[in-house]
Parts: structure tokens; C-alpha cells; sequence
């Protein structure tokens, strides 16, 4: 049975918890916040979680890193290019970066933990009618078929680039500009956006 | 003697084929056209063209290449001859299938080389179908970014990248927002947050994410593409949402007939947008390929509605 003390050190420790959370959620957009405060968990990541995704999150800044000092060295691409320019620059960045990433192997960045704590926080994110949609959308609906799983490969021109949810988005280890999350059929790739070269996947992403 | 004859007979073949020109408001047709279709269709105008007004164009889903887009494409350039609109909004899938020099030629360059000769902008949005580096392209004015900001008279445009909404994206819309005290907001990107097509339907991961922004905000608009037929949504918590998506491809039959989201559709064939915003109106006129109008109206901002209603 909690003695008065401890009932009052609790409330006192609730109180400083709620006001702390509070100051924070001004900054961010309202659609975000709403989000939040709808999934606990998001906010509330186990000391674990916290270190896979800051693990993922750091080894995607390197690969960011790589690929920035590549395109660096390339002729800089305009605002106002022509097609020939943003063709000749996509071409010539996937080599130096394939040329740069030659042992780059499945599971890089989507280690096993990584990659076992998105499938978590996509079955958490997608239940019921929900998972219905999502499987729905990458199983049936999507373009993506001819997309060969392979690191370091190009993502086909041809094929579709499915929308990722938004609140899934939200969830998700953040990640830098230049990088995408992108589910073709059940998996999730991680995909360069201005090379289109494919990063890493990881299997069965969507439950 | 032989030469002079064919020349002659030249010559009266071209004198009755010539263009025959009418007055505003009724048909307006062209010999050297190399489709029929759209270039027999009438040009009507019901917009008021009032001076100052800002005056634009929507299509969606263009990019294909093929002769659809390329009729499209004509009826467009004819209907700027009487309704001289400043600037296009895509709605994005601007290039199916392929980024190559060749691609932005055929899907984008050629069908509307007429009116890029006539210095008429194209403000795009990314599609499913468009790479990223779409936004570096000159002739997509997007500024180099996946979404961005422009302002044309009392007009804010707001073009998003819902193919990846993250929360980046969010703030910096919302911090725009913010700050915007335009008199008329609109919003436009490729995936409809509300639709009745059957292939797609509503985005409802998307509409949870902006729509609270759109409402906070007081954004009056949506325009969006994707779906491949044009949809007027009934006013959703006082906002207008639009889809045009039928300006190269067809999903002729795709609209939900009975759907209680639809004020008017019309899927029979492709069609785009004519958009006039004078003052406090918004007045539009969807034409379909062979230059019905299928859709009409004015839309009173909402803001001066509701002030209106309230004095």
C-alpha cells in the first residue's frame, strides 16, 4: 500500500511528465501532435527502441554522407535544368555511387532488429480494415512488380512509386531528404531519390 | 503547263480547307489539325473574364504521350486563343514510364509546345508515376522542391507532394500557412484526399494529415489528379475539393455512381479545367475532349461568406 509521501511524489512526478510533454507540442504541425497523442507508443519508445532507431538512423546519415561527397565531385544540377541535363546527372550519379557501394549487401541498414522494430510499428500503424487497404494497395493495386529486390540497383523508371501512408510516415524512424522509404509488394526499400538507386530492403514488411 | 495545273489545283484545295473564323463563344475549327476530334469540338466560354482576375487552366494525369493527350493538348491551345489563361496547374503523373530527354519531348514538350512558345507556365505537382527529379525541370517552375509556394494577384497556390507526406512537410506547410494572409488559399497535389472513384477512391491517410491544416488554416481549394475521370466534390467542412485527372488518360465508367461525396462527375471522357478568380468568385468550367461543358459554377470565398452571413 503507497504511503502518503509516495502518493504525493507520484502525482508531483505525473504533473512535471504532463507539463514537460506540453512544452514540446507547440512546435509541431497540429496533424502531427494529434498523431502523437493518439499512439503513445511512439512517444513512449522503450530504452531498446531507442537505440535501433537511432542505430538505423545512423547508419542511413552514412550512406547520405557517401552519396553527398559522390554528387559533390559531379557537375552541380540546376533549378531550371533541361531533360538532358537531369538525365545525364541521374546516370552519372548512379555510377559513382553503384561504383562506391559494390559490397553493399540486403541488410546494411535494415538490420534484423531494424528491420523487426518497422514491422512492429507497421502492424501497430495498420490493423483491421486498415491492413486490409495497405495489403490491398501494394499486393493488388500497385505498378511495382518489375521491381528486382536487389541493393544497389536502379528503381525501373517504368514502374510506379506507391504512396506511402502519412501516418505511417509519422511512425516511422525519420529519415534525411535524399532518402525514401518505399514498400513494393510486402517489402520496403530504401531509395535514393535522386539516383534512384536502391539503398537496402527488407522482407515482409507489411504484415 | 502540267505544273501550273497541279499547282492550281493545289491552291483550291487549300483555300477550301482554310480556317474558318467566328465570333466568341462559337465554333472555332482548324484544317491542319491532325486529329478531329478536338479540333472540330466548339470553344464556349462561360467564364466572365472580368479584368484582373487571375486565370489559369488544371489537368491531371497527362503524361502518356499518346494521341489523347495530344487532342487534349489542341483543345487547350485553341481554348487560350479566346480565354487567354496565364498559367497550368498539373495535377501530376506528368511523365508515365519513363524520365528520359525523350520523354519530357514527347509528354510534355510537343503537345504543349504552342502554348510554352506563348510564355504560358506549368506549375506541377509529383505523381506516383514522377521521379523526384521532375522538380529540378525548368519548365515544372517548382522551384527545384517537392513542393513549394507561388502567388498570382490575391491568390496563394500551394503545391504538395503527397506521395510523401512526412512531417517535414507538414511543418513547413503549416508554418506557411501560418503566416499567409492571401485572400484566397489553394492547395494542389496529386492524390485526392476525397474521391468516389472505384480503382482509388479517398486518400483517408492523407485527408487525416492535411485536411486539420486545410480547416485551420482556411485553405478554400483542393485540386488534385489521380484518379482518372473529373469528380466536384460536395463541399467537405466547407472546403471545395476538385479532381481533375482525365488530361491524357480515361478510367471511363470509374466514378461510383450514387456516391455521396459527388456534387457532379463526369467519366464519359478526358476533360480539363478552366479556372477564373475574380475578387471574391471562383468561377470554373470543365471541358471535355470533344468541348462539351461538362461542369460549371462560381464558388464564393468563404471567408466573405461567412462575413456576409454574419452582418
Amino acid at each position: 500500500m503507497m504511503n502518503q509521501k509516495n502518493f504525493f511524489r507520484a502525482i508531483l512526478g505525473c504533473s512535471l511528465a504532463v507539463a514537460f510533454y506540453l512544452t514540446l507540442l507547440p512546435g509541431l504541425p497540429i496533424a502531427v501532435r494529434a498523431s502523437i497523442q493518439s499512439q503513445g507508443q511512439q512517444v513512449n519508445l522503450s530504452p531498446r527502441d531507442k537505440q535501433v532507431v537511432a542505430a538505423f538512423e545512423a547508419r542511413v546519415k552514412e550512406y547520405v554522407k557517401l552519396r553527398e561527397s559522390l554528387e559533390n565531385k559531379l557537375p552541380k544540377l540546376s533549378q531550371d535544368a533541361t531533360p538532358e541535363q537531369i538525365e545525364k546527372h541521374k546516370t552519372a550519379f548512379q555510377e559513382v555511387v553503384r561504383s562506391a557501394r559494390t559490397g553493399a549487401k540486403q541488410g546494411n541498414v535494415f538490420t534484423p532488429e531494424a528491420a523487426a522494430y518497422i514491422r512492429v510499428t507497421i502492424k501497430r500503424e495498420f490493423k483491421g480494415t486498415d491492413r486490409q487497404e495497405l495489403r490491398k494497395t501494394v499486393l493488388v493495386e500497385a505498378d511495382t512488380k518489375a521491381v528486382p529486390l536487389r541493393v544497389n540497383y536502379p528503381y525501373p523508371e517504368s514502374e510506379e512509386l506507391l504512396e506511402m501512408p502519412p501516418t505511417l510516415l509519422l511512425k516511422l524512424p525519420q529519415l534525411p531528404k535524399q532518402v525514401r522509404y518505399r514498400f513494393v509488394g510486402r517489402n520496403m526499400l530504401l531509395v535514393d531519390r535522386e539516383n534512384a538507386l536502391i539503398v537496402d530492403y527488407m522482407l515482409d514488411a507489411v504484415p | 503547263m502540267r505544273r501550273i495545273l497541279a499547282l492550281m489545283l493545289v491552291i483550291t484545295a487549300l483555300a477550301l480547307g482554310a480556317v474558318r473564323q467566328e465570333s466568341f463563344g462559337q465554333s472555332y475549327s482548324t484544317a491542319s489539325s491532325k486529329n478531329n476530334l478536338s479540333s472540330s469540338a466548339p470553344i464556349k466560354v462561360s467564364l466572365p473574364m472580368k479584368e484582373g482576375s487571375v486565370r489559369f487552366l488544371v489537368i491531371g494525369d497527362t503524361g502518356t504521350g499518346g494521341k489523347e493527350q495530344y487532342q487534349v493538348a489542341d483543345l487547350m491551345t485553341r481554348y487560350r486563343q479566346v480565354y487567354p489563361f496565364e498559367f497550368v496547374l498539373m495535377m501530376g503523373d506528368n511523365l508515365y514510364s519513363g524520365e528520359k530527354a525523350e520523354d519530357y519531348k514527347k509528354k510534355f514538350e510537343i503537345p504543349y509546345q504552342k502554348l510554352l512558345d506563348e510564355k504560358v507556365k506549368f506549375y506541377a505537382t509529383l505523381g506516383n508515376h514522377d521521379e523526384s527529379n521532375q522538380r529540378l525541370y525548368e519548365n515544372f517552375n517548382m522551384n527545384g522542391e517537392e513542393y513549394y509556394r507561388f502567388k498570382k494577384g490575391n491568390v496563394a497556390f500551394y503545391s504538395l507532394n503527397s506521395n510523401y507526406m512526412d512531417a517535414k512537410q507538414l511543418k513547413w506547410l503549416e508554418e506557411q500557412l501560418a503566416k499567409d494572409g492571401s485572400e484566397w488559399k489553394i492547395a494542389f497535389f496529386h492524390h485526392p484526399p476525397y474521391s468516389s472513384g472505384g480503382k482509388h477512391g479517398s486518400e483517408t491517410k492523407l485527408r487525416e494529415v492535411v485536411e486539420p491544416i486545410f480547416l485551420k488554416y482556411g485553405v478554400n481549394a483542393v485540386f488534385a489528379g489521380h484518379e482518372h475521370f473529373y469528380e466536384r466534390i460536395k463541399p467537405q467542412k466547407g472546403i471545395y475539393y476538385f479532381i481533375s485527372g482525365a488530361g491524357g488518360k480515361l478510367r471511363s465508367g470509374d466514378v461510383n455512381k450514387g456516391s455521396p461525396l459527388t456534387a457532379k462527375a463526369f467519366d464519359k471522357d478526358l476533360s480539363f479545367m478552366l479556372i477564373e478568380i475574380a475578387k471574391d468568385e471562383m468561377h470554373f468550367q470543365v471541358i471535355s475532349r470533344n468541348g462539351e461543358t461538362v461542369d460549371s459554377g462560381v464558388i464564393v470565398n468563404q471567408r466573405k461568406k461567412s462575413m456576409a452571413a454574419s452582418n
